[in-house]
């Protein structure tokens, strides 16, 4: 008897876990577009890895794992590599994959038109050498090529040529600007721009189903205070973000829980290291004193992290040392130790570089791109001020922020940066490496360092077969950009999203929300 | 009078060519819609080829007569963020608007000259006093606290009516409508209180300050004389009198109405116009903005011209003056 009322309380209990659910969840941006290859943007690759796939994914650690590709070797001493492609793999309409519809992706994802074409560049070639291996070959020894391109997702040729749709067209749309035929675990049923998606469960899909959704709907709600009430009346199960002075209040309230966690994006602060005067104040014509390594390690001691996050990101996030987080790889432990705030010191080395009355000069910064970026600008205004050093403020949209630091409109900026391939080398090769066009170096460089041994060191780490070897490399850069005082990194940027206590999410790094690891209980 | 109608028509044109011109110059201090359209790994040469492909190198006199030369044929373009054409986006989020402004119009109408009469009846009752005092809130609350008020008491607080949205929708043709069903019905309430609640107020304060005047008057005196029942008096005689300039300034809201909805549909998720224009600011989505302005300005102008008209038919002075000219 008990026996049998034990074993009917476990199926009972089965029962309840495998329960079939609608799940609603809520973010701010509503993806501009169905199309993978268009636009690189997170809210667009977030969202369609749940309906497209790639050769490889990103596990719940942002390790890298075989997803339409079984396995990859290096061919020869680094001339490429080649995967061993999924058998039983189906599109959403029933179609076959194989490597011709890989061949026809690279293609379409490294054109011209194409917003992913940088991930690319390594590539010299692509050979299909049977229906399910193909080969692609780089120019030169590429260790990080499996691991670059986990968010380059497959197309089935058939479909695209099919929906006149090989070329992606962010300006004008295409067929696969609204409509998806994709291998993941999701398949898109219902696509109204800017209102709702639905989503429902790819039947024919290869994986193992961890979750228990029958029917996902995504709304974008831009006022946060809309998105908060929403999930607090129920109406949605999941948000992302949660704003951060909300994060108290919701965390009380019981019914929903927040989830947090660190985001890949270190926010730091920039400087202009080319102009010979500074721009902006009642100093501006005198020579400009962020050339001088040491102004630059000043403003580095005279900012207080601690505090930034203690009060502003009310200890949501962590103190940085580097432009990447320690959990990126090639995350460099010898330089692990940040300045230490020290008003004493900083003023010191500003009498040291002649600048011990101080200086004005401006500072520009976003006030919608970043966690509470404004109050920190705020923040560090202040911070500096007790060394002397005047800061005025400027805060815009970011929609007109980039033209400003592009035209190099600033003495000092603020910025985030999220390394797309989850690797030290990335933030070198974008933000240190002198500007250079045409091999795409430098090119969020806004402040022009320039530093000849990081110059040299760049394709040497980008080649690198050997860890230990590349690593050391990689120490080498980050020792300089320390020591040179490139940019004073602050803190890593938290992650709040906020769920119903009866949803079980998993929270990656790169703030990608996967609907094939939600449970709801 | 043909003559006035032309001289009008000629007037609108030239007022629409100038809002244009203004929103056009305007659109670059906006922001740059490049960074938006391309991703972080975008190169300077990328984002030269899509200026050029865009047209933005051009000065905004140049971007503004091909968007009138396109406007003029119907085509307004396609958005940047959405990749479709903005005509089409406008015809699908038109219905969620117009819907909107159609309820929280006629609720602040039907309500504001209810409770205005009301109170001009009952001057001295508590009712009528606990009424105007409300009624100032409505006017002096900005619409946003409102709407937040409204979502936390009515669906995080009570749980009764959904928190943002517009709830199912049935297709009628092209027009989507949320009429028709229940969560839509129940959708639209805390919006279009929200809404109108500042029209509902207006009209209020005016039909009582008006009924109170006309109550004094004579021939309600005399009609009170002749034995006449309140409620004949109240509403055949005195609130017919009143209702003249309410229905010129309920027109005049009307406008409003549809082009403030810009708040209201942001804070509940409304999908409508005024949230597609939001979005384009955000994105700075040029086509979508300058489609929006004009349409806004396309409808003040015609409702404003409409009103001249009937001044025209109502008023014999501006015909002895046109005819003298």
């Amino acid at each position: 008897m008990i026996l049998r009322n034990s074993a009917v309380g476990l199926a009972m209990l089965l029962a309840g876990t495998a329960q079939a659910a609608e799940f609603k969840w809520a973010s701010t941006t509503d993806p501009q577009t169905m199309d993978p290859h268009a636009v690189n943007s997170a809210p667009v690759l977030g969202f369609l890895n749940n309906v497209y796939e790639g050769l490889v994914r990103r596990g719940k650690d942002m390790s890298v794992e075989p997803a339409l590709a079984i396995s990859w070797e290096p061919i020869g001493e680094g001339d490429g590599w080649r995967f061993k492609l999924r058998e039983d793999v189906t599109f959403h309409d029933g179609s076959g994959f194989d490597a011709r519809d890989v061949l026809f992706s690279y293609q379409r994802a490294s054109g011209e038109a194409a917003d992913t074409r940088s991930w690319f560049a390594p590539v010299s070639d692509v050979v299909v050498v049977d229906d399910y291996t193909i080969d692609i070959m780089t120019t030169a020894p590429n260790p990080l090529f499996p691991s670059s391109i986990a968010n380059w997702m497959i197309m089935d040729q058939d479909w695209t040529e099919a929906n006149d749709a090989v070329v992606p067209d962010k300006e004008v749309g295409n067929y696969a600007t609204i409509n998806t035929n994709g291998t993941g675990a999701f398949k898109v049923t219902e696509r109204e721009p800017g209102l709702k998606s639905v989503l429902e469960p790819h039947d024919g899909w290869w994986g193992e189903v961890e979750h228990n959704i029958t029917r996902a709907e995504f709304n974008p709600i831009q006022n946060p205070a809309t998105a908060v009430a929403a999930l607090l009346s129920g109406d949605v199960d999941m948000i992302n973000p949660v704003p951060i002075q909300d994060v108290a209040r919701l965390q009380q309230s019981g019914e929903v829980d927040v989830i947090q966690g660190i985001e890949a994006r270190v926010i730091m602060l920039g400087f202009d290291h080319e102009a010979e005067v500074l721009k902006y104040t009642d100093d501006a014509g005198k020579p400009n004193p962020f050339r001088d390594a040491r102004v630059r390690k000043a403003v580095a001691q005279a900012v207080n992290v601690d505090a930034i996050l203690a009060t502003i990101l009310r200890g949501n996030a962590e103190a940085a040392s580097q432009l990447v987080s320690p959990s990126m790889s090639g995350y460099s432990k010898a330089n692990a130790e940040r300045p230490a705030y020290d008003v004493e010191a900083a003023k010191a080395l500003l009498a040291e570089a002649g600048y011990a009355d101080g200086f004005s000069f401006g500072l520009k910064c976003p006030n919608d791109r970043y966690l509470n970026d404004e109050a920190v600008c705020q923040a560090i205004v202040g911070m500096l001020a007790q060394i002397g050093v005047s800061a005025e403020l400027d805060a815009m949209p970011v929609r007109n922020y980039w033209p400003e630091l592009r035209e190099d409109n600033y003495d000092m900026y603020l910025l985030g940066w999220s390394p797309g391939t989850f690797d030290a080398e990335h933030p070198v090769r974008f933000l240190v490496a002198t500007l250079n066009e045409e091999k795409k170096l430098g090119s969020w460089n806004f402040g022009g360092f320039s530093n000849p041994r990081v110059d040299e060191l760049l394709p040497a780490i980008q080649s690198e077969l050997d860890q230990a070897k590349r690593q050391a490399m990689l120490d080498e850069v980050a020792a300089i950009i320390q020591d040179e005082q490139v940019y004073v990194p602050m803190y890593v940027q938290p992650l709040v999203w906020g769920a119903q206590s009866n949803v079980e999410v998993t929270q990656r790094p790169d703030n990608f929300f996967l609907l094939r690891w939600v449970t709801v209980n | 009078m043909f003559a006035y109608i032309v001289r009008r028509m000629f007037q609108s044109v030239i007022v629409l060519l100038v809002v244009g011109l203004v929103a056009f110059s305007m659109f670059r201090f906006v922001g740059d819609p490049i960074d938006n359209m391309l991703g972080q790994e975008r190169t300077q040469a990328d984002i030269d080829r899509l200026r050029t492909e865009l047209g933005l190198d051009q000065p905004f006199v140049v971007q503004y007569a091909k968007f009138l030369q396109g406007a003029v044929q119907g085509n307004f373009g396609v958005s940047y963020r959405q990749g479709r054409p903005v005509s089409t986006i406008l015809v699908e989020r038109a219905p969620a608007t117009l819907e909107l402004a159609f309820v929280s119009g006629f609720l602040a109408i039907t309500m504001g000259i209810a409770l205005g009469v009301f109170t001009a009846i009952r001057r001295q009752g508590i009712a009528a006093n606990v009424i105007m005092t409300v009624s100032l809130i409505g006017v002096s609350l900005p619409t946003f606290l409102i709407g937040i008020l409204l979502i936390y008491v009515f669906s995080v607080e009570l749980d009764l009516l959904p928190s943002f949205g517009r709830g199912e929708t049935v297709m009628i043709g092209s027009w989507s409508t949320g009429f028709l069903t229940a969560s839509g019905l129940k959708a639209l309430i805390l919006p279009a209180i929200t809404l109108g609640l500042y029209q509902m107020t207006l009209i209020m304060r005016l039909v009582r300050s008006e009924m109170l005047e006309v109550l004094r008057a004579d021939y309600v005196r005399f009609a009170r004389a002749r034995g006449l029942s309140d409620r004949v008096i109240n509403f055949r005689h005195a609130l017919k009198n009143t209702l003249v300039p309410v229905i010129t300034i309920t027109g005049l809201q009307l406008g409003s109405i549809i082009a403030f909805a810009i708040i209201t549909e942001t804070v509940f998720q409304w999908p409508g116009v005024g949230l597609l224009f939001i979005n384009a600011i955000q994105f700075v989505d040029i086509p979508v903005m300058a489609a929006y302005l004009m349409l806004i300005s396309v409808m003040f102008v015609t409702i404003n011209l409409i009103v001249d008209l009937l001044y025209y038919a109502i008023d014999p002075r501006l015909r002895v003056d046109a005819r003298a000219t």
